[in-house]
């Protein structure tokens, strides 16, 4: 049975046992050293499947960061960051189908068409909390199906979707599998570098502020209606990348990749990664697309799998991986304290 | 236009019977409960098994499927609800879709995937003047207006809905009256999901069947109830009339659009009035 006391307290998850200290300048340890363990682990995965499904890992990876940042790092709950997506990967496609074949100047446009409608739709959006802003996003969120599906109907070809041929640029080329996941590699660490300095930038700790607590920072004179939006705005553009990179990926565009429904998977991803840490997207993402890809064919009940699994994160797991692998090394690093501190003791009386 | 109408109508009272749960869910315990529509689509599953075994009769089933919601919702509440109570709105939200995920997938499991056909139980028209309005609509308008005074009595009169009434303002001050909140909480839910049940069973034969059915009307209720206040009872019946009524004229002169505009509504609505929650 649950406890009262835990259900009474207001807020999300405890987190990890941090000092002021260590809140105000988290260890910033950018070295080669992250990149190293996400490559290899990546290239390992490679061998294991088809690079192309890899692929597809990665760029999931990617926007399962992107959402992050607004879920995990801002504590806001979004059920529509699938439009930006779909926005990325429609607006690419579509440069490429009308104007030039150059897949550089495509991820351009995706990236900022995802921007505008960020910078739009944030406007409005940020002033509401909780299950406003997320019902907020998926309103929009289902508008923007919507209109690909049936207004825009002349240009997107509606249901069927169009296919994309994109020209190969310098090393780049999108049509051989090898090098487009190397790309997507390439954007994957590029993403987690931009994250990771901006996650751990003064900028970062206003945001995680917000979560704690948004009167207090509104308190000591920050704007924070400005953060919110910026953030929300960051999150849009590199949900449009993963846009973008998704139609170069499949070579093809359907109103799929913005559908409703598919926001419980990036949810469900940044919970069983842990929210709020890089690591854990990375690692939930990779592992939700494991479930998606390989589940249905095993256990043909998937969708009361994923339930079921939710149920247990949300009532018994609420770290998810990473805070559990990140609580293990915390408890290592204490029990080796303590004997050290009670050696002292024994050694002063 | 006068059957655009009568169309809104209708489209209003069904939306009422759904939200009013979802409304007072929220009020009272704060809970935004995504599983809500389960309870609409099970109600219509069990009204297609009921009418099998009736041999086509319509209303009978229709009560019996009603009363088989109820076992339901009170394992829901009993099990997952109520340990939602006082925790965070995005662990209320997962958990309760994740309800829905399984409850859709045990719905594909005993009734298969494929949409089922439910016609008209009465498939008369009313000719009234110039006009024929077909009667099971009428009668559907009907219900939802007996059942808003009836429950506006509810909530007068008896002293279970005074209770409730009073939890929707200060649950921590009806609880230091000595009164059994979790109890009232759980009569609330289950006469909720019940009048879900009743939505889905009287909107059934005019809509398809299948078993995402819920999910589509479960947005369009959570606008109903963000526009029309959430925990408001009378905001929720304006509130749902109206956009059933902006979905019916939508629909006259662009029937892909009802929907959308729907959200646009609430949308505009939100931009005036933020809800804090």
């Amino acid at each position: 049975m649950f406890k009262k006391e835990e259900t009474l307290k207001p807020g999300t998850d405890p987190g990890p046992l941090i000092t002021a200290e260590e809140f105000s300048h988290p260890k910033s340890r950018l070295a080669g050293y992250d990149f190293l363990i996400i490559a290899g682990a990546f290239l390992l995965l490679a061998t294991i499947f088809s690079t192309h499904r890899v692929t597809d890992f990665m760029i999931f990876c990617i926007f399962a960061m992107s959402f992050d940042l607004i879920y995990g790092y801002m504590g806001r709950l979004s059920f529509g960051h699938l439009l930006f997506l779909g926005t990325g990967a429609y607006s690419s496609g579509l440069f490429i189908k009308y104007f030039h074949g150059n897949p550089l100047l495509a991820m351009l446009v995706g990236i900022v068409a995802a921007a505008l409608l960020g910078m739009l739709v944030g406007a409005i959006v940020v002033r509401a909390t909780g299950a406003c802003f997320a019902l907020m996003n998926l309103a929009f969120n289902s508008i923007g199906f919507f209109l690909v599906l049936s207004p825009l109907r002349g240009i997107t070809n509606g249901e069927d979707g169009f296919g994309i041929h994109a020209l190969s640029v310098g090393f780049f080329n999108p049509a051989s599998k090898i090098s487009m996941f190397l790309f997507v590699l390439f954007f994957l660490l590029l993403v987690f570098y931009l994250l990771k300095r901006l996650t751990s930038s003064p900028y970062g700790i206003m945001i995680r502020s917000i979560k704690e607590d948004e009167i207090r920072v509104k308190f000591l004179g920050y704007n924070t209606y400005f953060y919110k939006w910026l953030t929300f705005v960051i999150a849009a553009s590199l949900a449009g990348l993963a846009g973008t990179l998704t139609a170069l990926n499949y070579k093809y565009v359907n109103p799929n990749v913005m559908d409703v429904h598919g926001n419980v998977g990036v949810v469900f991803a940044c919970l069983i990664g842990g929210a709020g840490r890089l690591y854990g997207s990375i690692v939930g993402g990779v592992v939700y697309m494991l479930i998606s890809n390989f589940l249905p064919i095993y256990i043909h009940r998937w969708e009361m799998f994923l339930g079921i699994s939710l149920l247990i994160i949300v009532f018994k797991f609420r770290k998810g991986i990473w805070g559990y692998i990140q609580e293990m090394e915390e408890v290592r690093k204490r029990q080796k304290v303590v004997p050290e501190i009670a050696g002292k003791g024994v050694a002063q009386r | 236009m006068t059957l655009t109408i009568l169309y809104g109508f209708t489209i209003g009272a069904i939306l009422y019977f759904i939200s009013i749960g979802l409304s007072l869910t929220f009020g009272t315990m704060r809970v935004i409960n995504f599983a809500h529509t389960l309870t609409y689509c099970i109600g219509v599953y069990m009204l297609i098994t009921f009418i099998s075994l009736f041999k086509g009769n319509f209303f009978p089933s229709a009560i019996l499927a009603i009363l088989a919601v109820i076992p339901i919702s009170y394992l829901i509440e009993r099990f997952i609800i109520r340990r939602l109570y006082g925790e965070s709105l995005d662990y209320t939200f997962i958990a309760t879709f994740a309800i829905t995920l399984i409850g859709v997938d045990s719905i594909k499991w005993i009734w298969g995937v494929n949409p089922l056909p439910l016609s008209d139980p009465i498939g008369t028209q009313l000719n009234l003047w110039d006009f024929t309005f077909p009667v099971y609509r009428v009668l559907i308008v009907t219900i939802a207006i007996v059942l808003f005074f009836a429950l506006e009595l509810f909530f007068k009169k008896t002293i279970v809905g005074k209770i409730v009434v009073a939890a929707l303002e200060d649950k921590d001050g009806v609880r230091c009256l000595g009164v059994k909140v979790e109890r009232h909480f759980l009569i609330v839910f289950i006469l909720g999901s019940a009048l879900a049940g009743l939505g889905g069973v009287l909107y059934a034969p005019i809509s398809s069947v299948h078993p995402y059915m819920g999910l589509g009307i479960l947005l369009l209720c959570f606008a109903v109830v963000i526009v029309g206040g959430m925990g408001n009872l009378r905001g929720t019946f304006v509130s749902a009339f109206s956009l059933g009524m902006v979905m019916a004229i939508t629909a006259r002169y662009w029937s892909q659009g009802a929907e959308v505009m729907v959200f646009i509504v609430m949308a505009v609505v939100l931009m005036f009035r933020p809800i804090d929650i």
